[in-house]
Parts: C-alpha cells; structure tokens; sequence
C-alpha cells in the first residue's frame, strides 16, 4: 500500500514537471537573477551645455530587459560629481522598461511633474530626453533606439517640445566628444 | 505516509494551477481563404491567440530570440515582447490590453495587436465573436461616421467646423456661392438642412456623403484645413468686399511653381495652462513669447509687406499640430516658432536657433507613406514608394531651405548686445513636424538666467530682439527671391528707429499686411 502511494505521487510530481516545460522566459528570469555588480556610463549635463559620462558601478541583472530600469532609475537619482546637472524632475518615477526585438526599448516614465505637464524649456527638455536615450543605447548594446511613454501612455512631448511620437536614436552633437 | 498523500495532493495542485493558467483551446480563425483552427488561451479575463497560428493562416511566420517575437506577413514585420503591451511595426505603437503570454514556448497575443498589425500594413480588420468561438480577419468595414456641425463667426469670419467621429478623407467643390464637401466615407448627418443667421452662411444641407454651405453671396471665400483629436474639417468663410486686408487663399494646391515669401506664419510658444518654463523672477515664457511675437508680425506686416499669421494672438492654448496646421492652411510660406529657454544650469545663457532633424522628417515622411497605403488598395505599394519619394524630396527641399532660414536669425541674433549666440542645431521638435514650408524654431535668451529674464521683460530689448529677426527674414526672403530669379538682393531693412505698432485689428488665422 505504502509502495502504491509512494508510485502515485511521484507519477503525479512527474505528470506536475512535465507541464513546466522550460520557456524562453524563464531564462529570462534566471538571467534577471544573476546579479552582478556592473558599471554604467550615466549621461548628465556638464558645464559646456553637452552630456558627459559619469561612472557609476550598480548592481545588475544579466538580462538587459530586467537591467534597463535599473539604469535609469539611477540616472533619475541625479550625478555624484556637483559639477554636473540632473535634468529630469525630482519627482520623476521610472515605471518600467521594456526591450523588444528590434532593438526598440520602451522606457516607461512617471511622476507628478511630468503628469501635469513640465514646464520648462527647449534646452532643458531635449538634453533631459536625450541624456536617458544616451544613458540606455551606451550601455546596453542591444539597444537602437528608445521609445519614452509616460504613465504607461504614448506622449507627444515631456514639455512641449521634443517630439515622443517616434523612437530616438542617440544625438551625438549633444554628447562631449571624451563621452561619446 | 500522510505525508507523501499530501505531497501528492499538492502536486496535482500545482499541475492543475498549471494547466488552468497556461491550457490552450481551440477556435476558428476564418480568413479570406477559409476556415482554419487557432489556439486560444484565457488569462486575467483577456483572450489571447496563438501568434503562430494567426501569421501562419496569412503566409506568414514568428520568430522568437532573447527579447521578444518578430511576425512577418507579406514582408511586413512587427515586433513584441513578454513584458510589454505596446508592439511596434514600422516604428508606430500597436497597443494591446495586456502584454503577451508565453505558453507551451508559443507566443499568444490579445487580437488587439493583429488588429493593430494588419490595420497598419494590409487594410484588414479582426473581430473576435466569443459567442461562435470565431477570430474574423477581413478587409476593414468602412463604418459610418458621424458628423457634428458649428458655426461661429469671429470679426466677419465665419468658422464652419465638421467634428468626425473617426477620421475620412474628403474633397471640396468650390460654386459660385457655395462650398460642397464631398467625404470619402458614409456619414451620419446631424440634420437634413440648417438656416443660420450668419454674414456668410445662409444654410448647410446634407445629402449622401454631401455636406453643402450655401453661402450668403458670390463674394464670399473660404480657406478650408483640417485638424486632428478629434478630427475636424473646417472652413472659414469671409466676405471679400471690405478691402485687400483678407484675401482669399484659394483651395487648389500650392503652386508648384514658386512665387516667393509672402505669407509668413509666426508662433508664439505655449499658451493658456502651457505656460512654458518660468523664469526665477516669475517671468512666464509663454507672455514673454507672445508679446516678442505682436511685435515681430506688427515689424514684418509693415517692413516687409507681408502677410502674417499669428497662430494664437492671447492667452489661448493651441495644440502644436495646430500651430502648424494653421501654416499649412494658409499655405504660408515660412514658419517661425519663437521660445524662451530654460536650463538647469543658472548661468546657460544666449540664443539659439532649431530646424527640425532630418531623422524626424524622415520618419514624417514613412508616416505619410504609410497613410498613403491605408488609404488605397491593389496597387498601394507603388503608390507608397512614389508618396514617399515625392514626400522626402520636397522634405529634404524645405530642410535645405529651413537651414538657411535658421542661418539668416543665427547671424543677426548674433549681432544682438549681450545675448551670445549659441549656434544652429537640429532637433525633432514636434511644432517643425508637418510644416511644408522652410520653418525654423527661435530661443531667444534663456527666461531661467536672472540677467537675461531681466533683458527679456525689457521692452527696448523686445524691439531690438524684433528688429534682428525682421532683418533675417528679409534677408532670407532676399535670398531665395534672388536664387529662384524672381527678384534681386537688396540690402536688409536696418534697425528701426521706433519699435513696430501692432495694427489695428488683429485676428488669429486671419492675415495682416502692412500695405
């Protein structure tokens, strides 16, 4: 009897297993897992008006679609060196990123500010929306191009200018030549 | 042995979570080619489809690799991923409910991202009965759409707007008296025929897909333009007979032939609750615009002769597509958006001028094409190409043009006292998108320097910023006339001794001219 029970639930533990087949995402997700730290160029603005490079060392997931996030919401906590400049809101949250298969990264924004409405102008807004696209495409090479989407939504802009109906490509002439 | 029943009991738990979650069924997928089967799989109150089994039944395939999945259906690709509810194809958003499941190491996806897919690239429509179990996909029903009607009238002219429900193409007949709009699209009036008591409409009927303006008289005329969110036809209609300050645009095309700068569009940023960025005095970008912006179309009505819009004349909020809307609509021939800057850095300062980045106009020009395949069927892909070649060369004309144009406001914004001038840069800035004309973006100073919020609430400094940029758009405006042979260079208009008075009246959307 014992030896009966025993052969069943081993057959229904074998017949649980077998559902799980393995998946790509679940790769995924033992990638996610291998935490490492690893170092990141964050772009923030310098003295000349440009991007410069500031190094940071994080602690990141192997897969780049977990690390994204991660990376920016470090960028969003603004550069160590006083000399430089953050440039997005203080109250900007990073609700998520995503990376799809043609090297289009979606990067999910938040926050009161940019909810409301920022107002601010030109300079601001397009060297705040090209330091994240910079920060992203630098450091993960499977990267392109970046989409920005506020409150999970498609925006036209963050402030009224730089046009968000389109996935950017990095803008070297905002970048100092030593960061690019 | 109690304790191995209940490992078992667990076990079977765990399977049964397993296949309630993740269990797959079947449906019927009807296509133009007939009935095949599609597996379906019902998570968090949402239908998702097999992405195999739907590009399959359409010729096409999936591809899976580290970040998501690639569909392809007749060389049209779209991408998506597990974690994320927007897919791209040709760089547009498809949006879905909910992001995409990953069963049995099958992608499955809600209809809303073949609906998105097929909209976009092959005019085809999904719908899912739940009822039948039955995913239709089959050319798009052109439904009826629905039709609202205003009539206002501001200083004599009479603004006729149609509010769609969705968006349809239309042609404009023009009659003596009388305007009909002809709407690509079965529409649901809202009357049969309205009388108004109106100085240039004296009623609208409609009659098929017809909407007819008959009009109070022969001398009426009309600019017609659309507008987007909601989508509006509109046509403002006016009395000619009062003077030369409001001639009429005609509704053919532009010219192909170029005739030179003579109507210039003007744009002060912001506007209304946009109130720009606001300088540590208090001073808002979006006053300081528009009162740089008066003076500028007052300055170049008067020194120019031209005829100059402005694309709001208060404190009203305009939406950016509109702002060039308005350029297009008058088939305005320059475009200038002025601004004040901002930056984090208290001691950024000077000016700058913007034209739009070649990689955006690129993608206008996708978009247009895009739109060109929606909008017809059979032959579309030549149509596309030649859509697309003829759009990206007469985009590449107006970047040429816009460039120099920038060049003009770089070098005299240069010669202004104690504003450096920071150089000609490209950007993709929303408000230079869709304007099909040389346009061009101004930053005058920066309103977050206290000493330059300083000069800019300064009035002489307004003149002096006012003169400057007239002196570039004449000299521009030399240029091109000199280059296209209709006119020779003559020297730029030196500073003005008294700053430029705004004309009498002044209407938004309506011309202004100094002769």
């Amino acid at each position: 009897m014992r030896r009966a029970s025993l052969v069943v639930a081993l057959a229904l533990l074998a017949a649980a297993s077998a559902c799980r087949k393995p998946q790509p995402q679940a790769k995924n997700i033992s990638e996610a897992n291998n935490v490492a730290m690893r170092p990141v160029r964050l772009y923030f603005e310098d003295g000349n008006s440009l991007l410069t490079a500031e190094l940071h060392n994080l602690p990141l997931p192997e897969n780049p679609a977990a690390a994204i996030p991660l990376v920016v919401r470090e960028m969003m906590k603004g550069p160590g060196n006083a000399s430089l400049a953050r440039l997005f809101p203080p109250d900007t949250i990073v609700r998520g990123a995503y990376l799809l298969p043609d090297g289009t990264a979606f990067v999910d924004l938040g926050g009161a500010t940019l909810q409301q409405g920022w107002g601010t102008g030109t300079h601001e807004e397009l060297m705040a929306v090209f330091s994240l696209v910079q920060t992203v495409t630098t450091n993960f090479a499977e990267v392109k191009k970046v989409r920005l989407l506020v409150n999970g939504e498609p925006a036209e802009t963050l402030a009224g200018h730089v046009w968000l109906g389109r996935s950017l490509r990095p803008m070297a002439s905002l970048v100092e030549p030593a960061s690019r | 042995m109690k304790r191995l029943i209940l490992l078992g009991l667990l076990s079977i738990f765990a399977a049964a979570t397993i296949v309630v979650a993740q269990s797959t069924t079947q449906a019927t997928l009807r296509t133009q080619t007939g009935d095949k089967p599609v597996a379906i799989a019902r998570q968090g109150g949402q239908t998702y489809f097999s992405a195999e089994d739907v590009a399959a039944a359409l010729g096409g395939s999936v591809a899976a690799d580290a970040h998501g999945f690639r569909v392809t259906i007749n060389n049209n690709v779209a991408a998506f991923g597990p974690d994320s509810r927007f897919g791209v194809v040709r760089d547009d958003l498809i949006e879905m409910p909910a992001p995409p499941v990953v069963i049995d190491n099958r992608p499955f996806v809600t209809m809303q991202f073949f609906q998105g897919f097929l909209a976009k690239t092959a005019d085809l429509d999904v719908v899912w009965d739940e009822r039948a179990r039955l995913l239709s996909i089959r050319p798009l029903q052109h439904t009826i759409v629905g039709v609202q009607v205003s009539v206002t009238n501001v200083q004599g002219t009479s603004k006729i707007v149609f509010t769609l429900s969705q968006n349809a193409g239309y042609a404009i007949v023009k009659e003596q008296s009388a305007y009909t709009i002809r709407f690509a699209a079965q529409i649901r009036p809202p009357f049969a025929e309205q009388a108004y008591e109106d100085q240039n409409v004296a009623k609208i009927s409609f009659a098929g897909t017809d909407a007819r303006i008959q009009l109070t008289g022969a001398d009426v005329v009309g600019d017609a333009y659309k507008l987007e969110n909601p989508y509006r036809v509109v046509l403002d209609v006016r009395k000619t007979s009062p003077g030369p300050a409001a001639p009429s645009v005609p509704l053919a095309p532009k010219s192909v032939e170029p005739s030179g700068i003579h109507t210039i569009v003007i744009d002060p940023g912001h506007g209304g609750k946009d109130i720009g960025a606001t300088g540590p005095g208090g001073l808002l970008e979006k006053d300081a615009t528009l009162a740089v912006a008066n003076k500028l179309a007052a300055a170049l009505a008067v020194k120019l002769g031209a005829r100059v819009i402005l694309t709001r004349e208060d404190d009203s909020v305009v939406s950016l597509d509109q702002r060039t809307a308005v350029a297009n609509q008058y088939k305005a021939d320059l475009f200038l958006s002025v601004h004040m800057n901002a930056s984090t850095g208290k001691g950024a300062h000077g000016s700058e001028v913007y034209f739009l980045s070649a990689d955006a106009s690129d993608d206008l020009a996708k978009k247009a094409a895009d739109a060109e395949n929606q909008s017809t069927s059979g032959h579309a892909d030549t149509q596309s190409d030649l859509k697309l070649i003829l759009w990206d060369l007469a985009q590449q004309e107006y970047l040429a043009e816009s460039s120099r144009f920038a060049q003009s406001i770089q070098e005299e914004m240069n010669a202004l006292a104690g504003i450096q001038n920071r150089g000609i840069k490209q950007a993709p800035f929303k408000v230079l998108v869709g304007a099909t004309m040389p346009a061009a973006l101004v930053e005058v100073a920066f309103i977050s320097n206290p000493d330059e919020e300083a000069k800019i609430r300064n009035e002489q400094f307004q003149n002096t910023v006012v003169d400057a940029l007239t002196r570039a758009v004449q000299r521009y405006k030399n240029d091109y006339e000199a280059r296209i042979g209709i006119a020779q260079p003559a020297a730029a208009p030196g500073p003005a001794a008294t700053p430029a008075q705004p004309p009498a009246t002044q209407t938004t959307g309506t011309a202004r001219t100094g002769t």
